[in-house]
Parts: structure tokens; C-alpha cells; sequence
């Protein structure tokens, strides 16, 4: 399509977007999101709170309004699942349908931000934005062994509402600010999240990628821009200059990789008795060293011989004479050439073989003395008060510097020059973008995350394109409200906790899924909220619900991932279902997230690959889904743990277990006429009262009321 | 027949009290979802388009430049004026392509030598030299090639086929997407469905062996049993269905259901490919390690489209493996030796079944790549001329149509912009791009936007 032809049909597709309303009216500027937030004015709405009021002002323009209210089942399932993934339990149904304060909702709505689930849910949909992952990607894709606590971290930080402007300060520098807590340096695992090719030939190259990696998800992680398009050319249409992407990425030039201990103390203990232990062993292991030796030398050359000579010879240097971005490319070439993977006793044969084998044995002896290795943290941290230089780099391309750039923050936002404050070990950059970005004027932040929340609760932002505030992205359908919101959430102390409490209090909350033929006409992208926007659950709900209402949830919290049951055909391909059942039937948010090998049941439910930041996932409706449903065995065990609880909880008789059955799975009762087909279904049912109660109890995991929450 | 909206009928079906016998009929609602028939008698009864993500070099496979290579080392001509690249490759000097073409066949196509068997089928090609697209970037690109669109959020190629016309086999998904173990860039955006019915998007196979997991009834569980769980399903979705009749997605929700229900009857002969005999999986490459696993999605393609399915697509090298930014020779050395057998195979044993009549081959990426160099072996995305290759299905075999200018930069003649090929696709299919429409936001929507022109000097 031309430019202009295509012009034309955005600007119809505008017009009938937003309707004969809106015409005439101020149009959103294009970079609005760079500018300060001001305070709106509340537009005055009878009986309705400022949300309300704001959305209410839009509909009316439109003479359409807020559809009636969703009944109690319908909206106690529906904050249930938003606020911590999971179904509500009879006794939470019953309980709430039997308050009758004024206050009924509200309680609900505490005792969900209370409970520990919230966190397990809220976390989810951060690790998406921070492509969280457990391997490395590419072909080798190894583990991280210790990537599983950052998880935990931002679970905990969740649930503990940490304010959000320390959550920010703690992932971009909490080695910096907060040397001492331990889960600050958890916290740096956001920056260790890039997918790496370690075995990677071309240092140069593999480092200009971490680096592109951890710049782009910072920018649309934490300020909703698309810095991306920046590392090549000026950005055509935002107001961020190609050089503002390297000012960026200069904040996080001299990064460093490190593998630090959760306990220092325990640590020290550890070396001391590792010390002893070598002492003790010292003559076995020199005569395996021995033996060892050529075979590692030979394997040590040849991974040198891959590299550049310039890269591979800095090896050899003392560090001191190295600059920081030669000590950088060391220590890449140097963890491969000396990885302890240049050594495997397959690699001996005869006398050699059998000798080392012998000596093995010899050591194997003092293995009760060998202490375990510390717990150890996934960290990011700089490899000293210098910094590498930055180079503007041509069209992207890290063969062709333009210029040293030196750190400073987006120029169409602040101009001033960043006070760095080193510490003893680094050069107190991401201190002080982390300062800048968590601050209070700056304008992105706190829209940023308002709009998140309210994605996760309204299916959209009110910025439809929740990673790209920008020029290329969408305009507000509610810009008023978005900036009220974020000043509220400044105000609030940068309380997420707040933020779901004020959204999911609404009317607009509130209202039904279906909305009147009028506002279907009118609106039918439902951008003005006239009704609730029905959602599918994504893969982990669905898991979680299948394990909740079938009484098998495992509710342990933290810790290592776990690995469940996969389907035959993908046995043998690095995932080994955990030894321990009750360890598999944990919630999906404790699964291990292998980059190459994405647990199949979210994977089919659109969860994101983990390989780049995903702000908001797709929604595919596929017959292997449904095949997945049907025909999985987890399914079907699952089934038939939910006929145990339904026929103990509701005893023989058909017509209670299938009253049971609805209200433990969809949380209502059935209608007479699900009852009788229900009923019929059981009694026309060829095995077994428990085996006619499985396939029942399948069939409901099966059914669109059971996937979809209104 | 009586045309009733998707709705009525099936409150029509459900309201007859029929059980899964209602299935079958229920399947016919999917094709009268969409405006249900032919434009115009079409050739191509089904499409397979094999999908070279990154962008493939023209000048490199199907269209010899001589004056490139008289011209290496030097720039563009003044007479060029500014070319914007991704990689600001504009300036550059010219790379000379280092393959020896030549004309294979009995016409006018010419063939590098990096694609030895497709030049065995040189004669079967339909060569536009003179395609050209409005990305700079692989995912935008990706994304206009499948939905004409660099922004997401159309409904893609496939989608409107199904929509257009349905599929002639009820039992496996009319549009079928065969990822290789990358990621296409952009994902379900390029076999969505945009703002029409979820029902006519793209069905994502695994690659591998196994492309659908959990194919098979789980043990013990009879087909009775699962039948009769089916009916109760249907029956409890269509109550529920009642009162949010207004949402599609329940609707082609149920659907994918029933269409599941037939899969698990049809799909294990589709992958089981021990009647095919050795000679046949030697000529997909089978049993070579490179060709392996394209040969394989290539065969499935095949087996897939004789079973009536309509539109498959393909992806060889998914997440920009053709990305020939930094060397040109080791790149396309690696992926045609990938792509090139399987691809030749294919044309050949549609034509030897009789197929390729009634089959759309089409052989492309997003874009095509540089004449200009990008550091000393490289070549840069180009949108502004570049090859897509068509195969049978009513196109016109053995042509070149289209030129590029003396470098292959830019396309000169019989320029073929990417709703041009969409809007030529289409019309093979018996669909007319400016009646194919969708009424969404109170516009007709259609695949080519506003524009669009059949290229009818490509028709047989």
C-alpha cells in the first residue's frame, strides 16, 4: 500500500474507531506519554467514583452505559481468578453470597490481596515482561541453576507490596543500593534473564547482545518504550534519538555475571571445610590431575584455537593489565576454555582409564567429608568502578563506533547530567538510572505500570500496546484517567496492592459480560468498557484450577522449580517429571521454564517463549488445544481425583453429586435443565458410579464455562 | 441451501436435540460462516506456501545481475539516489554474487547454482522478479506477507482462504502452519485471524515427529465413551452459549472441539508415513541429515493438501534464519542446502499425482537482500525488488515476470507489490479480492486493504 493510500485508511479506521464524538475534540499528541502527568479534573458523574466517573463520561457521550451488575457467583469467580489465578472454594461462595454489609465485596477483595496466592498470580505476568527463564536458549540451552530465585523474589515482593519504586531501584541496582540484602541481589537476576549463546565464537558480538537485550527489556519493562528500533536509527517516530539508546545502554556497559552466595557466612564455612577436605585428599587428586592433564590441555587448546587470538591471549594476561572491556571479553573466553566440561573420564582409555578409576574410588572414600556448595545467588553486579566505553554504533552494527557516548537518560524527558556516586566495586551507573526511573517526575514510570494493572483486570490498557507508550504504539482510549490513576499511585506510596483494590472496586468492574445490542453496534471493541470483557483463562490458571478443584493443589510455596508429567512424545528431551508426585501437582508458576522445551499445556494456551519481553499475550483457540483437554492423561488423572472429592463431599446419590460437581468446579449450581442432562449422563453411563462420575467430572473441564470467566 | 446466520442454525441443531451426529453438520456451519463460495472458477484448490523467514537473496538464487558483477566494488550510481536500509548499507559498495546461473529448462527461467533440483523443475516455476513489500524490519515484513499489514491485527492470507471458501476435508484444520523448531517472528499474529472469527485461524502443528500431541483417546477410554462426553459437552456449551451468543470465540471454541473429535480419527494416518515408499522419502531428503527435517514438513504438506486441506504454510528457517547480514556465501550455502531438495521434491510429486494442477505452490520470504554489501560479505534487507516464486495451481509455468533494475535493487517492470501477489493468490483460488470482504468497525474489510491487482501476465 503507498504511504498515502495507507494514511487514508488509518485515518478511516481512526474515525470509525472512536466515533462522530470525539471529532473535533483535542487529539491525543503523539509523544503525550513524555510529558509531565498533570493532574485531571474528575468530571462530575452522579453516584460514581472517579474511575466510574471517567469511564462513565465516555459512554455517555455515546448514551450508552455500564451493562447491570454480574451477580455474586459470577463476580467472586471472576476477582478470585484476577487477583490470584485460582477458583474460589465452595466455602469462600457461600460466604460471600451470605454477607449481606454493605462492605461484602470489599472483604473479599483484602482477603484475596492478603493471601500468599496473590503473589504466585501477580508474579506471572511480571516474568513475562522480564522473559524469566531458566536456561540459556539457543541450541545448547543449559540450566540455570539458580534463576529460580528471582522468581521468588518478585512472588515475595508482590505479596509483601514493596513499593514500586524499590522493586524498580532493587532489579537495576540492588548490588549498588543494597549490598547487604540478600534479596536485593536476587533481585539483579533481572538483568541475567537475556538468552546467550555462551558458547558463542565472536565475543565482541555476543557481548553487543546482553547488552541489546538487557537495554531493551529495561526500556519496556520499566518505561513502556520500544528502545529497540533506537539501536539502528533514530527512532522515525518517537522522540528518542538513536544516541539516547547508547546513553541507556551505557548505564549497564561495564555488567558483570556473578555467581554470589545467599549466606556469606555459610559460605565461608563451606571454603574452610573444602580446604580441609583438599588437604586430606591432596595426593589421590594430584595423581588424577596427572592423568587428567594432557587430555584437558589438548581439549583447553582447541577451545582457544576457536576464538580470535586477540580475545584468546587477554586470557593469559594479569587482569590488571587489561582495560574493562578486555577484563569482559576474559572472562567469557576464559569460563569456556577452562569450563570444567574440557575434562570427561570417557575421554581415557586402557591403563589410564583404570588407574583414574581407581584413584576415583580412593577419593569417592572421603566424600562424607566434602562439604555441599552454598546456596548461591543468580546476581548482576559490574566489573569495577570503570566502565567500558559506549560507542553510538552505526545502523546497530558493533563493527562500526560513532562516537563515544557517555550515560545520561532520554533527552525528550531530562537533560540533566546523571551524578554517579561509585561504591567500592562498581561505578554506581545503574544507581543512578534506577534513581532517574523511579522517580517521581518521571513521566513513563508510574503510566506505565498503572496500565499494566489494569490490563490484567480489563483484558486491555487503556494504552492498548502496554510495552510501547509511544509514537508507534496506541493512543489512551482514556488518557484523563490513566494520568489520575498514576498520580494515585505515587500518592499510594507506589502501592500495587492499591492500584487492584481501587480498578476491581468499580462499577465498571462490577458489570456483566454481556453488553446491550446498542453498545455492541456503537462500540464493538468494547474500547469504552459498556460491559466486562469475558477472558480465557491462560495455560498455568487452567493447570491451577484443574489441580485446585480436584483437591490436589500443592500449595507449597518457593523453592526450586518443578518439572510434571509431560506426554509421551516429549519424554527424552531434557524434562524429567519430578520423582516426587506431590512436587509435580505444585502451582504453574513453580514450573520449570526451559526456553527450548516450554511445558506443552501453557504452551498451547499461548504462553510467551521467555526468549524477549512480552507485555500481553495472544489469545489462539486451536483444535489441539482441545485435544490437549480431552485426551491428556494429566487430564483424566485429574478427572479422577475430582470424582473422589465430589462422591466423599456429596455422598451416592447422583443428583448431589452432580450439584456438587458444578459448584466445586464453576461455582454455581445447575439448572434444572443441566441437572437432568447431567443426571442422564450419569445414568445412561456404561461402567462404573465412580468411572461415570470421571467422565462427568472430564467433560466439565471441557466446557467453555469452565475455561472462560465472564 | 437455506442460508441461516452460524447462530440460528446451531440453536436449530441444539434445539433438535442432536447429539454428535450434530458435529458433522455443525462442521458445514464453519465454511457458511464466510461468504461461502467462488468468485470465479479457481485453479488452485489448495495452497502450500514454503516460507523462507529472514528474506532470501534474489540476486543470489533467481535473478542474475551481470552488471553487479561488472560493478563490484564500486556504489550505486549517483542516478539511485539515497537508499535507506535497515543496516544503512545504502552507501555501500556493490557485492558481486559469486553463483553461476543458468537456464535449466526449456524456457526463461534461470536457477543459481545454490538450488540444483529446483532447477530440475525450472520449467514448473512461475518466477515474479518484481515483488516488493513496505517493511524495513523482519517482523512488520513477516507480518505484511501473511496479512498485508506490517502493523498486527488483520486476519492472515490462509484465514481469508478458509474464510473464502472453507475446507474440503472436515476433519483436519483447513489451515494448517508447520513451524520448524524456531520461532516465527511475530508468532500467531501471522496465522490469526485479526477481527474476523477465531474459527479460520492458522492450526500450529509441532515440529517433529509427533506434530500434535495427545492425538490419541487416552487408554482404557472408549470411543463410546468419549462420544458420548462430546454430547454432553456440546449440549452443556450450547446452554451456556445462550446468553453470550454475541462471542465468537465460544462459538469457534465448541468448534475446535469438534473439529478435534475428527482429528484424532484422521491425523494419525496424515503423519504416518510408512505406506510412503522409500523412493519418495529419499526424494524429500529423508534420509539426509539436512533435509531431514524440512523434507519431512514438505511430505506432511503434501499428505495434508491430498486430504483436502486448504491452505498450508511452511516455515524454513523460522526466526530469520535467511538473515544473511554478515555472509552471504555461508548463510545460503547452509539454508538452500536445507530448503532446495525438499522444495523440488514437493512440485515434483504434486505433478507426478496429478496435483500440482490444483495446487499453489509459493516459494518466498518477507523480502529479498541487498546488491549492496553489508561489511565485506553481507547482504541488507531490500523490500524494494524481490523474488517470490509461484508453482502450479494455475499459475503460469515456466515465466519470468517482472524485472529488477540492473542491480537488483529495485523492481522496474511488472512490479508486484505484496498485495498484488496476495490479490493474484486469491484470484487462483476463485476468490476476488475486492468481493472477498468482512464488515468490521462499518467497513468492509479485505486481505489487499485498498489496493491490489491481479497479475494476470502470471496466470496459465
Amino acid at each position: 500500500m503507498t504511504s498515502t493510500s495507507f494514511r487514508r485508511y488509518v485515518l478511516f479506521a481512526w474515525v470509525a474507531l472512536v466515533g462522530s464524538d470525539l471529532r473535533g475534540a483535542e487529539p491525543t499528541p503523539a509523544d503525550w506519554a513524555f510529558r509531565p502527568v498533570l493532574a485531571p479534573a474528575v468530571p462530575p458523574v452522579k453516584s460514581a467514583g472517579p474511575i466510574d466517573a471517567f469511564l462513565l463520561t465516555q459512554l455517555e457521550s455515546q448514551k450508552l452505559g455500564f451493562s447491570p451488575r454480574a451477580d455474586r457467583g459470577t463476580l467472586l469467580r471472576r476477582v478470585t481468578f484476577d487477583l490470584i489465578g485460582l477458583p474460589p472454594t465452595p466455602e469462600e461462595i457461600g460466604a460471600f453470597q451470605n454477607d449481606t454489609s454493605p462492605r461484602a465485596f470489599e472483604k473479599v477483595v483484602d482477603r484475596l490481596l492478603e493471601s500468599p496466592r496473590y503473589g504466585e498470580r501477580a508474579a506471572l505476568f511480571w516474568l513475562d515482561l522480564v522473559r524469566f527463564a531458566e536456561t540459556d536458549g539457543f541450541k545448547a540451552d543449559d540450566t540455570r541453576p539458580n534463576a529460580w530465585r528471582y522468581r521468588d523474589y518478585v512472588i515475595e515482593s508482590f505479596n509483601a507490596d514493596k513499593p514500586f519504586d524499590r522493586f524498580i531501584r532493587e532489579q537495576i541496582a540492588g548490588d549498588e543500593l543494597y549490598p547487604n540484602d540478600p534479596r536485593a541481589l536476587v533481585a539483579t537476576g533481572f538483568l541475567r534473564h537475556y538468552p546467550d549463546e555462551y558458547n558463542a565464537v565472536n565475543l565482541e558480538q555476543r557481548r553487543q547482545e546482553i547488552l541489546n537485550d538487557i537495554t531493551d527489556t529495561a526500556g519496556a519493562t520499566f518505561l513502556g518504550v520500544t528502545l529497540g528500533c533506537c539501536r539502528c536509527h533514530d527512532h522515525k517516530t518517537d522522540p528518542i534519538a538513536q544516541k539516547d539508546y547508547y546513553r541507556i545502554q551505557s548505564f549497564f556497559a561495564g555488567y558483570n555475571p556473578v555467581e554470589v552466595p545467599v549466606d556469606p557466612k555459610a559460605a565461608a564455612e563451606y571454603d574452610g571445610k573444602l580446604a580441609a577436605w583438599k588437604s586430606k585428599t591432596e595426593a589421590i587428586r594430584a595423581k588424577m590431575t596427572d592423568i587428567e592433564k594432557p587430555h584437558r590441555e589438548k581439549a583447553e587448546a582447541k577451545e582457544r584455537f576457536r576464538f580470535q587470538v586477540e580475545h584468546s591471549r587477554l586470557i593469559d594476561l594479569p587482569p590488571e593489565k587489561l582495560t574493562p572491556l578486555e577484563r569482559q571479553l576474559a572472562a567469557m573466553a576464559s569460563k569456556q576454555v577452562y569450563s570444567d566440561k574440557r575434562f570427561a573420564p570417557t575421554m581415557l582409555k586402557g591403563d589410564e582409564k583404570k588407574n583414574w578409576d581407581a584413584h576415583a574410588k580412593e577419593l569417592a572414600a572421603f566424600d562424607a567429608d566434602k562439604p555441599k556448595p552454598p546456596a548461591m545467588i543468580h546476581a548482576m553486579t559490574d566489573l569495577g568502578r570503570e566502565s567500558p566505553p559506549t560507542h553510538n554504533l552505526k545502523r546497530g552494527d558493533w563493527r562500526k563506533p560513532d562516537g563515544v557516548i557517555e550515560p545520561a537518560f532520554l533527552s525528550k524527558i531530562s537533560t540533566i547530567v546523571p551524578k554517579l556516586t561509585p561504591t567500592a566495586t562498581t561505578p554506581g551507573r545503574r544507581t543512578a538510572l534506577a534513581n532517574w526511573i523511579a522517580g517521581v517526575d518521571n513521566p513513563l514510570t508510574a503510566r506505565v505500570m498503572v496500565n499494566r494493572i489494569w490490563q490484567q483486570h480489563f483484558g486491555k490498557g487503556i494504552v492498548a500496546s502496554s510495552s510501547d507508550l509511544g509514537q508507534t504504539g496506541d493512543r489512551p482510549t482514556h488518557p484523563e484517567l490513566l494520568d489520575w490513576l498514576s498520580l494515585e499511585f505515587v500518592k499510594s506510596g507506589w502501592s500495587v496492592k492499591y492500584l487492584h483494590k481501587v480498578m476491581v472496586l468499580t462499577q465498571a468492574y462490577r458489570q456483566g459480560s454481556e453488553g446491550s445490542a446498542e453498545s455492541m453496534k456503537l462500540d464493538p471493541e468494547n474500547r469504552r468498557l459498556g460491559h466486562f470483557p469475558r477472558r480465557r483463562l491462560d495455560g498455568e490458571a487452567l493447570r491451577d484450577a484443574c489441580l485446585a478443584v480436584s483437591g490436589q493443589l500443592n500449595l507449597k510455596a518457593g523453592g526450586p522449580s518443578i518439572f510434571p508429567d509431560v506426554p509421551a512424545e516429549l519424554k527424552g528431551s531434557g524434562w524429567k517429571p519430578s520423582a516426587d508426585i506431590a512436587e509435580r501437582n505444585r502451582r504453574s508458576i513453580y514450573v520449570f521454564v526451559k526456553r527450548n522445551l516450554r511445558y506443552p499445556m501453557f504452551a498451547l494456551f499461548d504462553s510467551p517463549d521467555r526468549s524477549e519481553s512480552c507485555s500481553r499475550r495472544f489469545v489462539t483457540t486451536t483444535a489441539p488445544q482441545a485435544l490437549a483437554l480431552l485426551n491428556d492423561p494429566t487430564m483424566l488423572s485429574f478427572a479422577q481425583s475430582l470424582a473422589q472429592r465430589v462422591m466423599k463431599e456429596a455422598g451416592p446419590k447422583p443428583e448431589a453429586q452432580v450439584e456438587r460437581l458444578f459448584v466445586v468446579t464453576l461455582g454455581r449450581k445447575p439448572t434444572t435443565e443441566e441437572s437432568a442432562a447431567l443426571t442422564d449422563f450419569l445414568q445412561r453411563h456404561k461402567g462404573t458410579p465412580t468411572e461415570a462420575l470421571v467422565d462427568l467430572g472430564h467433560a466439565v473441564f471441557n466446557l467453555n464455562e469452565f475455561l472462560y470467566v465472564d | 441451501m437455506t442460508r441461516f446466520s452460524a447462530p440460528s442454525r446451531r440453536r436449530f441443531l441444539q434445539s433438535a436435540g442432536l447429539g454428535l451426529g450434530s458435529i458433522a453438520l455443525a462442521a458445514e456451519l464453519q465454511a457458511e460462516d464466510a461468504n461461502g463460495k467462488m468468485h470465479h472458477a479457481a485453479k488452485a484448490k489448495a495452497v502450500i506456501f514454503l516460507f523462507m523467514e529472514g528474506g532470501p537473496s534474489h540476486v543470489d538464487l533467481f535473478d542474475p545481475k551481470p552488471e553487479l558483477t561488472k560493478h563490484h566494488g564500486q556504489k550505486l550510481p549517483a542516478s539511485f539516489g539515497r537508499v535507506v536500509t535497515p543496516m544503512g548499507t545504502g552507501g555501500n559498495t556493490l557485492l558481486a554474487s559469486k553463483r553461476k546461473f543458468t537456464k535449466p529448462g526449456k524456457s526463461d527461467v534461470e536457477v543459481s547454482d545454490w538450488l540444483p533440483h529446483m532447477a530440475g523443475v525450472a520449467d514448473d516455476l512461475c518466477v515474479m522478479r518484481a515483488c516488493w513489500a513496505d517493511g524495513l524490519n523482519h517482523v512488520g515484513s513477516v507480518c505484511q506477507m501473511n496479512t498485508g499489514s506490517v502493523l498486527a491485527g488483520r486476519a492472515s492470507l490462509g484465514s481469508w482462504a478458509l474464510y473464502g471458501l472453507g475446507s474440503e476435508n472436515k476433519n483436519l484444520p483447513g489451515f494448517v502452519v508447520l513451524s520448524d523448531t524456531g520461532e516465527v517472528l511475530g508468532g500467531a499474529r501471522n496465522w490469526g485471524t485479526g477481527f474476523m472469527p477465531a474459527t479460520h485461524q492458522g492450526t500450529l502443528f509441532r515440529p517433529g515427529p509427533s506434530p500434535i500431541l495427545n492425538l490419541a483417546k487416552p487408554a482404557g477410554v472408549t470411543a463410546e465413551q468419549q462420544k458420548n462426553k462430546l454430547d454432553l459437552i456440546t449440549k452443556l456449551n450450547g446452554i451456556h452459549g445462550r446468553e453470550r451468543s454475541s462471542d465468537s470465540e465460544l462459538n469457534a471454541r465448541q468448534s475446535a472441539y469438534e473439529l478435534a473429535f475428527r482429528m484424532q480419527a484422521t491425523a494419525p494416518d496424515v503423519i504416518d508415513f510408512s505406506k510412503e515408499d522409500a523412493k519418495t522419502k529419499e526424494a524429500y531428503g529423508l534420509d539426509r541429515k539436512e533435509t531431514a527435517e524440512f523434507g519431512h514438513r514438505c511430505l506432511l504438506a503434501r499428505r495434508l493438501v491430498e486430504r483436502g486441506v486448504r491452505f498450508v504454510q511452511i516455515y524454513c528457517g523460522a526466526g530469520s534464519q535467511w538473515d544473511a547480514h554478515g555472509d552471504i556465501e555461508g548463510n545460503h550455502t547452509k539454508m538452500c542446502l536445507r530448503a532446495d531438495q525438499p522444495s523440488a521434491a514437493l512440485i515434483r510429486d504434486l505433478k507426478q499425482r496429478g496435483m500440482l494442477d490444483d495446487t499453489l505452490v509459493i516459494w518466498g520470504g518477507e523480502f529479498g537482500r541487498t546488491p549492496m554489501s553489508e561489511g565485506s560479505t553481507g547482504r541488507d534487507h531490500n523490500p524494494f525488488g524481490f523474488t517470490t516464486v509461484l508453482a502450479g495451481g494455475g499459475s503460469k509455468p515456466g515465466t519470468v515476470y517482472g524485472k529488477t533494475d540492473d542491480f537488483g535493487l529495485r523492481g522496474v517492470e511488472g512490479k508486484m507489490h505484496v498485495h498484488d501477489l496476495h490479490a493474484t493468490i486469491l484470484h487462483l483460488m476463485g476468490l476476488d479480492h475486492e468481493k472477498l470482504t468482512y464488515r468490521y468497525l462499518g467497513r468492509d474489510e479485505r486481505l489487499t486493504i485498498t489496493e491490489g491487482v491481479v497479475a494476470q501476465e502470471v496466470l496459465r
